[in-house]
């Protein structure tokens, strides 16, 4: 083992103890090997915050169906159900304020503010987040409903993320109408001025990362679809 | 992990995980999903091959890392001449703070790449997977020392090409 492959195992906590407070010592007399230390140890915070939000979001539903093969199944009506459950289990994972949402705008229709409705087994952005989503810029927020960024989903529809009161998600245009992709619910006990400055949600964050097509799109590409009916 | 609990919900929980792994290997998140996805088919089709008892993180790991080489190989030849190398690192100038979580993801998916195949999967098992070396070792079927050198270079390489922003 040559000496960088000691401080790196020393640093990875891979030495043996006697080893260990040798190298200890020895990085703690040398200022080269602490500034070292500490971009090293800076750089794999980095990577774990960029890549552990995948681990903590939805495994999306084409992976959970490669998990059961569906050549067992000859009751088609059977298999339907289970596609159901599972969507429904996925549904119930999403968020609790995704529960409220689709309580609210399945069973009680008539009310004018719920954030979502549901129509042909799909979920559409309604009420002050819908109009948030036709009408606002990211550049100018106004009322109870933030928008994040726009851009262009590896499908090709326009999709926008949004931070509303209890929640915050992503839609994308389809049909003419914001077609919901992800709704999540602002953690327990926090306020939404203080979730706005915290920046997005991770489990939102990873949905759009791996949905999304090249860049987000900037002020004046937001600007321009908007102009040009979200297409 | 439950032992008693049949292969498939197992195989379930590490999910979020195999996604990760992917997520470190593959050039964007596409690729990584497709190879989640051949790897979930490919342990299916092997269960008789695993040994109750061991770990099938590892199992599974090992699955995910080799079918990645085989498809990085064959992409490995056009990537030559597509590769837009830059274009990933410099969207972290983008000042809006909502997209941070985003471009972080991004860029280091990015930087990522960039780096040898024989690095990028040490670095990804032991800085972002949290493996051990000799976990590493025995999952690679790699000498310590040849995992332990690897490391060395590519976390080096990566801290050149992300950590000075």
């Amino acid at each position: 083992m040559n000496d960088d492959e000691k401080f790196f195992a020393w640093l990875d906590g891979e030495l043996e103890p006697v080893d260990a407070a040798e190298m200890k010592a020895k990085v703690a007399a040398d200022p080269e090997l602490r500034r070292m230390a500490e971009q090293h140890r800076a750089l794999g915070a980095q990577m774990r915050s960029a890549f552990d939000p995948i681990a903590a979001a939805l495994v999306p539903e084409r992976l959970q169906a490669a998990l059961r093969p569906t050549t067992q199944v000859i009751d088609f009506a059977a298999a339907k159900r289970a596609r159901s459950l599972l969507a429904l289990a996925q549904w119930t994972a999403l968020a609790a304020t995704l529960a409220i949402g689709i309580f609210v705008g399945t069973r009680v229709p008539h009310v004018t503010d719920a954030p979502v409705e549901a129509q042909g087994g799909k979920l559409y952005a309604a009420a002050a987040v819908n109009q948030a989503l036709d009408s606002q810029l990211a550049s100018a927020p106004a009322g109870n409903v933030r928008i994040g960024l726009t851009y262009r989903d590896q499908a090709g529809e326009i999709c926008r993320t949004f931070t509303a009161t209890a929640a915050s998600g992503v839609a994308c245009r389809n049909g003419g109408r914001w077609q919901m992709k992800g709704l999540f619910a602002a953690p327990e006990g926090q306020d939404s001025s203080y979730r706005m400055a915290a920046g997005m949600d991770p489990n939102l964050a990873a949905l759009v990362g791996s949905t999304m097509a090249g860049e987000p799109f900037d002020a004046a590409a937001e600007r321009a679809t908007k102009a040009k009916g979200w297409r | 992990m439950n032992q008693f609990s049949p292969f498939e919900d197992q195989l379930g929980s590490l999910l979020p995980r195999l996604r990760r792994f992917a997520h470190t290997l593959s050039r964007d998140p596409a690729d990584a999903d497709d190879l989640t996805q051949a790897t979930i088919e490919r342990a299916l089709r092997s269960k008789a091959q695993w040994e109750p008892g061991t770990r099938l993180d590892s199992w599974c790991y090992r699955i995910m890392r080799n079918l990645w080489i085989d498809t990085a190989r064959s992409r490995s030849r056009k990537a030559v001449h597509e590769a837009p190398e830059e274009e990933g690192l410099n969207v972290g100038e983008d000042p809006r703070d909502a997209i941070d979580a985003t471009v972080d993801l991004k860029r280091v998916m990015a930087a990522m790449a960039r780096l040898p195949d024989e690095q990028r999967e040490v670095v990804a098992l032991i800085l972002v997977e949290g493996f051990g070396y000799r976990e590493v070792s025995e999952m690679l079927g790699l000498p310590i020392g040849t995992v332990s050198s690897r490391l060395v270079r590519g976390r080096t390489a990566l801290l050149a090409m992300v950590g000075e922003s």
